[in-house]
């Protein structure tokens, strides 16, 4: 590459196994991601979104095709550069939160830097400001609403910088108002340049999308 | 933010947990101080008293295995083995003699075995040999039935100068002609005689149990030693009061062998003990741990971060345990005076020290972080799709 695409996906396959049968997850699938791009992805459950996710965020290989993150070709990379390329280049958002329970608020966002080696101090403050927490800093995430915690995470999915956000389902958990309220806050960082997947059936959030991508069966349709 | 800070905080997760896996460290901990205490304060004590307190170099006793001839001179008992009293002549010509002791020395067990008292039949010599042979009160042997009475045995007797003790087992009256100060050494339980009237009590006249060598300069010892071996007969031996303590610290090995077992025996539960525990603690956060690796953690920074919380128990563990193997020990040597056979000493049977504390608490130490690295090493194979199980 490069030509402005941060997440690239060339035929992509990829298989699991469960017993004697095997299951094509991802089949045969082509993606360009944009930088500063919006993307959501809808689909089915079990259609494979997830899947295609945990490729996009190297936590996973593909079976098949050709991965390229942020100019590194995935298959290229052992497991030390796949570390190195989630440590840098990726910021996640789970539906589940994923928060360590006996970390505040503030150490949560911090944990990242920590693994990535980097001191940034303030930085965590900051973003928390950004998602407006700044009166959560030492609470612990048991003390805080579903809304909250997903705030926090995603205030630590941006603590490294990474060019890539990818969040599987983010409102999924979360009532209606709280969703709209993480559906804004990730329309207003990609109007600050961020680049974002989103695995979404918030048509709140498709609305505000540059683009939706429409998975079936593994296939991008 | 640090490594540190997150592992302690995981600590916090399960706390009586964690205690628990630092008291069982803690356990070792104690045992290893308290039975290293042991070890070297029976080894001081023995030396002790056959070495500094006897003041003597050497001894010459008749043919019978050093750790026979150590266990008649140190606990009394009478031997069947005996040295012949004109051999003592031989010594006195030497220039390299301080001193020349020769005694008999024998136990006598009360017919209800409820009491042993330990008789010594001396010459003058014997304060020339003995450093510490001070008086309290009176002096000298003044007649063949004279007795000097050891501090304790004077305390239990409550007898005072000049007063007269009854003997039932020889049927035989003695006059006190002095007390000794207290030694804390063997002697404070001691009956010193005449060495001829000791001699004719148990029908050994003209033998003697040995006779002990004090050096005008113990560098010499080896030379000294050497020639008075040449010079006698070969059914006598010729034995360095070193020598004599080291045999009586191999009827101590038995013992020993035990304590040691016995600290293998807690440490081998502690070890499996934690390694489970660990196990079960990174095991049943398997997702978080997935999760760290999505958000960057390496294999490195797991094994750290689990190698961490196991060192900090490990530390916490085995400090306390230290200490508590100091406090615990005088009690033990207490309890080990009640069972030992082979040869009680007078002094203080165990002997903490810093240095004990420290290598209790670095063996444990160690030992934990040792039993950190398999549950460690399994949280780092951990995949981040793990993150994803059972959804
Ligand atoms: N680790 C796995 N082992 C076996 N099958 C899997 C695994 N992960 C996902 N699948 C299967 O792959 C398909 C796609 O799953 P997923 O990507 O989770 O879909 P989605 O996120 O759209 O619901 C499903 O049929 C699912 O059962
Ligand atoms: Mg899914």
């Amino acid at each position: 590459m490069n030509n402005g695409h941060v997440v690239q996906l060339e035929n992509v396959s990829k298989n699991y196994r469960r017993g004697s049968e095997t299951v094509h997850a991802v089949s045969d699938a082509t993606l360009a991601v944009a930088r500063g791009e919006y993307v959501s992805v809808v689909g089915h459950s079990g259609s494979g979104k997830t899947t295609l996710m945990n490729i996009m965020g190297c936590l996973d290989r593909p079976t098949e095709g050709r991965v390229t993150i942020n100019g590194h070709e995935i298959q290229n990379e052992g497991e030390a550069g796949l570390t190195r390329l989630r440590q840098t280049s990726i910021g996640f958002v789970f539906q589940q939160f994923f928060l360590i329970p006996t970390l505040n608020v503030l150490e949560n966002v911090s944990l990242p830097s920590l693994f990535a080696k980097r001191k940034l101090n303030g930085r965590a403050r900051e973003l928390l400001e950004m998602v407006g927490l700044e009166n959560r800093l030492h609470h612990l995430p048991g003390q805080l609403s579903g809304g909250e915690m997903q705030r926090v995470a995603i205030a630590r999915s941006l603590i490294n910088s990474p060019p890539i956000i990818l969040a599987d389902e983010p409102t999924g958990n979360l009532d209606s108002r709280n969703a709209d309220m993480i559906m804004s806050l990730f329309q207003q960082l990609n109007k600050d340049g961020a680049t974002i997947v989103v695995v979404t059936h918030n048509p709140g959030i498709v609305k505000g999308c540059d683009r939706m991508v429409h998975i079936e069966d593994g296939r991008i349709q | 933010m640090s490594f540190l800070k997150v592992a302690l905080s995981n600590l916090r997760r399960n706390p009586v947990r964690s205690m628990l896996t630092g008291l069982s460290l803690a356990v070792s901990a104690a045992t290893l101080s308290v039975v290293l205490s042991l070890d070297s304060g029976y080894s001081s004590a023995v030396t002790e008293d056959l070495v500094n307190k006897t003041g003597v170099h050497l001894y010459i006793t008749k043919e019978g295995c050093p750790i026979e001839a150590a266990s008649v001179i140190a606990q009394g008992g009478l031997s069947p083995l005996y040295v012949e009293e004109d051999i003592v002549s031989r010594f006195e010509a030497m220039p390299e003699l301080a001193a020349v002791m020769p005694f008999k020395l024998f136990a006598v067990t009360t017919d209800d075995g409820t009491r042993t008292d330990i008789f010594m039949g001396v010459t003058e010599a014997v304060s020339e040999v003995k450093p510490d042979w001070q008086y309290a009160s009176g002096g000298w042997f003044t007649s063949p039935e004279s007795v000097i009475l050891g501090a304790e045995m004077a305390r239990i007797e409550n007898l005072n100068i000049g007063e007269r003790m009854y003997v039932e087992h020889f049927d035989a009256e003695f006059v006190v002609s002095g007390i000794l100060q207290r030694n804390y050494g063997q002697d404070d339980g001691t009956f010193f005689l005449p060495l001829a009237t000791a001699q004719s009590l148990v029908g050994r006249e003209g033998k003697l149990s040995a006779v002990a060598l004090k050096l005008k300069d113990i560098s010499h010892m080896d030379t000294v030693q050497n020639q008075i071996r040449a010079s006698m007969p070969a059914d006598y031996f010729v034995i360095g009061s070193k020598e004599l303590s080291d045999g009586i610290l191999q009827f101590f090995s038995s013992t020993r062998a035990i304590m040691f077992v016995m600290v293998g025996v807690a440490f081998l539960i502690s070890v499996f003990g934690i390694i489970n525990t660990m196990l079960m603690a990174v095991l049943e956060r398997r997702r978080e741990i997935a999760y760290l690796k999505c958000v960057g953690a390496g294999k490195y920074d797991l094994l750290r971060l689990i190698s961490l919380e196991t060192t900090a128990i490990a530390v916490a563990g085995s400090a306390v345990g230290a200490l508590l193997g100091m406090v615990l020990s005088p009690l033990s040597g207490n309890l080990l005076r009640k069972f030992l056979v082979a040869y009680i000493p007078s002094g203080a049977i165990a002997r903490p020290d810093f240095g004990i504390a420290l290598t209790a608490f670095a063996v444990c130490t160690l030992v934990g972080i040792a039993c950190s690295l398999y549950p460690a090493f399994r949280a780092a194979k951990i995949v981040p799709m793990e993150v994803l199980r059972n959804e």
